[in-house]
């Protein structure tokens, strides 16, 4: 008995309409994931999950609007994702706490290389040179938010203003930003 | 909804960072999303300022204590000052209690429990300690949690494991004639046909030669395999992506230039009906690629695609051999 695919049969390419769209968006998607988790890595490994999860899905079931559908699956693919590394998280958190451990009587402590810490030092100076430049709502809006973690209705609450003037507060924030820090 | 149709390089960057905000709220509708993805495409210059606010809002995300804690220094920080101080303060001060309360566990002498899965099998262990293990098919395992010291012996197949931090009880996994001490959390060993590789996702671990074997130790960390022959003294460290090692545990097997021997020794933990490859110079053909695990003929099909084989079915297994047909 043959496996060898019939030269007539599926191309190696994905003939399924969903994947075709998957494939042609997948940097977008890996955007999508990056921006939503924090992370490029991350994103990465979500977006290949998606692959998966579309590839191996029922395929009779189709969508009027397939670009939504992909999202919708892809941020169910995030929320499981999520629910896993709660706990993780909560594991490496009490790793972290430790500063250095020593096993079976050996340090096994790493320092941060001299350069790299001078490095890093001076990122963080410009990092927050670029903040303390804003002005004061939209620096107190982005401090709230994105520096003491409040969600933007908590800050909308602590600032007594509308969710909405917060979104717009944070976003000019970050525009600025990033023409400060970006080369 | 944030407009898509909008031109200019500031009203383009304006749009960028109000997406990244957007996303990051996280409650980003179905149609929105396409909307998102729609701005996206529609110039690679959007998706270039896209990256640029996404860059900035993650630098600030991963250095947030950092920056709070220096902007409340500043004498003309404009708003008012943080508890940053005083939340440090205290940890310091949770990190001396838990020092001084050190209590010895009631571990009445360590128990080895034994853990094996079936071909194709995969199983999720939680330790008496909290640690995870995640088996995939074929694996044996054993496991003994000391007052001193947590000992896991793999004596066949590959496992994720995810360690509950105890500083006072080292974690080591012993794999043939190499021993793994985990420096950190999460790495997948895999010990099969005379092989051991560690890959390391989160942290770091120790590997090196068990009961007088011979070789150097390596300290293994994020993104880096090690691949060690048994009886070898000589062992290789690489760059390996360990979302893409530890993928079997969401039922697909990720290939970078792999030999074909080594993709055929993990399908051979996923089915009962055993797979050989007789040629050798095929056997070590270089894999890349993903195969899903579902069944064994849909996988061999798949396979099919990476590398030109023909399957041959027999009542001893499966047997593939190059397939002449596509060589020319």
């Amino acid at each position: 008995m043959s496996f060898v695919p019939d030269p007539k049969g599926p191309p190696a390419r994905p003939t399924d309409p969903l994947l075709e769209i998957y494939l042609e968006r997948r940097a977008n998607l890996v955007r999508f994931f990056a921006a939503r988790t924090g992370s490029r890595a991350i994103a990465e490994d979500l977006a290949q999950e998606l692959y998966v999860k579309l590839a191996t899905r029922d395929p009779s079931v189709t969508a009027e609007n397939p670009v939504a559908l992909i999202y919708r699956v892809a941020t169910n693919v995030m929320l499981d994702r999520a629910r896993g590394e709660a706990r993780a998280g909560a594991r490496e958190a009490a790793w972290r706490r430790v500063a250095h451990a020593s096993i079976g009587g050996e340090d096994v402590a790493e320092d941060v290389p001299a350069d790299e810490a001078v490095a890093s030092r001076q990122r963080l100076r410009q990092l927050v040179d670029a903040v303390a430049e804003l002005p004061p709502q939209m620096q107190r809006a982005f401090r709230t938010h994105k520096l003491e973690g409040r969600s933007h209705a908590e800050t909308a609450r602590i600032m007594g203003i509308s969710v909405k003037s917060v979104e717009k507060h944070i976003s000019a924030a970050l525009k600025a930003l990033t023409e400060k820090l970006g080369r | 909804m944030i407009n898509a149709r909008r031109h200019g390089d500031d009203a383009r960057r304006e749009d960028a960072a109000a997406w990244v905000v957007r996303l990051e709220a996280g409650d980003l509708g179905e149609a929105e999303a396409a909307t998102f993805d729609a701005w996206l495409s529609a110039a690679p210059a959007n998706a270039a300022a896209f990256d640029a606010a996404l860059a900035v809002s993650h630098a600030y995300a991963a250095a947030a204590d950092e920056v709070a804690l220096a902007l409340s220094q500043r004498r003309t920080a404009p708003v008012r000052p943080t508890n940053r101080r005083a939340l440090v303060g205290f940890g310091v001060m949770a990190a001396a209690a838990a020092l001084a309360v050190v209590v010895a566990p009631e571990i009445s002498g360590p128990q080895t429990e034994t853990y094996a899965t079936a071909k194709g099998e995969r199983r999720t262990v939680e330790l008496a300690d909290g640690s995870i293990v995640d088996l995939n098919g074929g694996a044996r395992m054993s496991v003994s949690l000391g007052r001193d010291g947590r000992r896991v012996t793999l004596a066949e197949g590959q496992a994720v494991f995810d360690v509950a931090h105890d500083a006072r009880r080292p974690f080591t996994v012993a794999a043939g004639d190499r021993t793994i001490r985990v420096v950190g959390t999460q790495f997948d060993v895999r010990r099969l046909g005379g092989k051991v590789s560690v890959t390391v996702a989160r942290g770091a671990v120790e590997v090196r030669p068990a009961g007088g074997a011979s070789g150097k130790a390596y300290r293994l960390h994020p993104g880096q395999r090690l691949d060690h022959v048994e009886g070898a003294a000589a062992t290789r460290v690489a760059a390996a992506e360990p979302a893409e090692v530890l993928g079997w545990r969401s039922g697909r097997l990720v290939y970078r230039q792999q030999p074909l021997s080594e993709v055929i020794a993990d399908l051979n933990q996923q089915f009962v009906t055993p797979i050989r490859v007789e040629d050798a110079e095929l056997a070590a053909t270089p894999i890349s690629g993903v195969l899903v695990l579902d069944d064994q003929d849909a996988v061999i099909r798949r396979l099919a695609l990476l590398v030109p084989i023909s399957a041959v079915r027999s009542d001893a297994g499966v047997v593939l051999r190059r397939d002449v047909a596509s060589d020319r």
